[in-house]
């Protein structure tokens, strides 16, 4: 009954969480709007575009009642893009995360705001994968947490609906896979090397869920390893901090 | 309804992320954090719980109903509901279960005092200490009884060792920051503190994120 699986969420939970992504479709046939436990569904109206969780999204593709608009990073310029800054602007950081959606502030013309600032307010900030970060809204030239999923999935369940023949988009994609697990594990060789120089955190903004899942129990493993190898270290490192407060305390007294 | 009451509604910053879009992330939050921390984490209090399953029970019910007329046209709006609630019920299902087998590893800790056993929801409780009963049971009959008294205790902390077992809460784990917040950390050789922005993702220990998480000023993933 317990679940046996180690800390962590596998590759098939973060494919799970992907689905919960909003894409936007194109629909073929009506439907009405439908009462689900995460919330009411638009109603389709072909050929008005409307967003819907990927899993939904995808269960109308197969029945051919609804084409998929693949979100604007997919599309095979704006990955070269992205290849190029991970490659050559940056090539120690993976590229930024796509920024919050804001909206135009109509009380501040010519300002904008968070779209989520009002819920920030009564403390619930949402997250992947509730950023509509995959929608044909989302900005091109920046990767959201999941995608990688994303990518996998439209490329085999939506090939026709993309921008560009499969074969070039995947290309792509397993360019920048190929590149950013080369800076996952620099980063990893820093951290083991460092340890604690930096300070005890490690970071890597911009990575993927699945890059994440991929490299957790390695990470984690090297992390904590070199935790426990200098922990005796840090015990007396922490000891020395007190007593040296407390001498340097006694220096003071004695200088007055 | 005048023009403003129109605006509002295709205004995504009025029109307010609806309850259950809501519950869902506070769902899917809580089932990776509990999925990823090293340490069984508090119960939701705001009754997140009791929302999910009413609304769990009464869309079973509407599938029930809705069973009844084979109209292909609603067919395909059940079809929908239905995938949709067993995405639901996994969810859940797998957050109670990780609960689950964090209280089975750690059985006595969580009950060993007071502020741990709040982190524990109503049925977990029962279950932990009818658990644990069972099994102090099995051990005294099987071998415990034929020790000498000062040695039939599980929870001994003589000579500096705590017999039971706890849960390393040094373990490294990954947050995301949800505002920008300053991050402090333990390192081996030095202490470190970071001007952290919203959306950056950190590897820290967990005993430094935990007051970060436990504010709402980061999440695990």
């Amino acid at each position: 009954m317990a679940l046996p699986l180690p800390p962590g969420l596998t590759h098939a939970e973060v494919a799970f969480l992907c689905e919960m992504e909003l894409v936007t479709v194109v629909p073929r046939q009506r439907l009405e709007s439908i009462k689900l436990l995460s919330g009411t569904t638009t109603p389709l109206r072909p050929p008005h575009r409307a967003d819907l969780p990927l899993w939904l999204a995808l269960l109308l593709k197969k029945q051919r009642r609804a084409n998929i608009v693949p979100p604007p990073w997919l599309h095979p310029a704006s990955l070269r893009d992205l290849i190029h800054r991970e490659t050559k602007i940056d090539p120690e950081k993976f590229s930024a995360p796509p920024p919050p959606p804001a909206r135009a502030d109509r009380s501040r013309p010519g300002q904008s705001r968070g779209l989520y600032s009002s819920a920030v307010a009564d403390s619930t900030a949402f997250s992947p994968p509730f950023l509509h970060s995959c929608t044909a809204a989302a900005p091109s030239g920046y990767l959201p947490y999941h995608w990688l999923e994303m990518a996998e999935t439209l490329l085999s369940h939506a090939a026709d609906d993309m921008p560009a023949p499969a074969g070039e988009i995947r290309g792509l994609v397993r360019d920048l896979v190929e590149v950013r697990a080369a800076k996952m594990r620099a980063g990893i060789g820093q951290a083991g090397i460092l340890g604690g120089e930096d300070g005890g955190f490690l970071d890597l903004t911009g990575v993927g869920a699945v890059e994440l899942a991929e490299n957790r129990g390695f990470v984690l493993g090297v992390v904590d390893g070199v935790r426990k190898i200098g922990a005796s270290a840090e015990a007396s490192r922490r000891e020395e901090e007190e007593m040296g407060g407390a001498e340097e305390e006694d220096d003071e007294d004695m200088g007055i | 309804m005048d023009i403003d009451d129109i605006l509002r509604e295709v205004d995504p910053i009025s029109n307010a992320v609806p309850a259950e879009t809501r519950d869902l992330q506070a769902l899917t939050r809580a089932w990776v954090a509990e999925r990823s921390a090293p340490e069984l984490l508090p119960w939701p209090a705001d009754g997140l719980f009791e929302r999910i399953n009413d609304r769990i029970k009464n869309q079973i019910e509407k599938v029930e109903e809705m069973t009844g007329d084979m109209d292909p046209k609603t067919n395909f709006a059940l079809i929908v509901i239905q995938t949709e609630l067993e995405r639901y019920r996994y969810l859940v299902r797998s957050y109670l279960r990780a609960r689950i087998a964090k209280i089975d590893r750690h059985t006595l800790h969580y009950l060993s005092t007071d502020a741990l056993r709040s982190r524990l929801s109503e049925v977990e409780l029962a279950y932990a200490t009818r658990h644990q009963a069972l099994l102090h049971n099995h051990y005294l009959s099987s071998f415990l009884a034929s020790f000498p008294a000062p040695l039939q205790n599980l929870n001994d902390a003589s000579a500096n060792i705590n017999m039971i077992d706890s849960p390393d809460l040094d373990t490294a784990v990954f947050v995301r920051l949800l505002r920008d917040t300053m991050v402090e950390s333990r390192g081996i050789d030095a202490d470190g503190a970071l001007e952290g922005k919203d959306g950056s993702i950190l590897i820290l220990r967990w005993s430094d994120a935990k007051p970060l998480v436990d504010k709402g000023d980061a999440e695990l993933v």
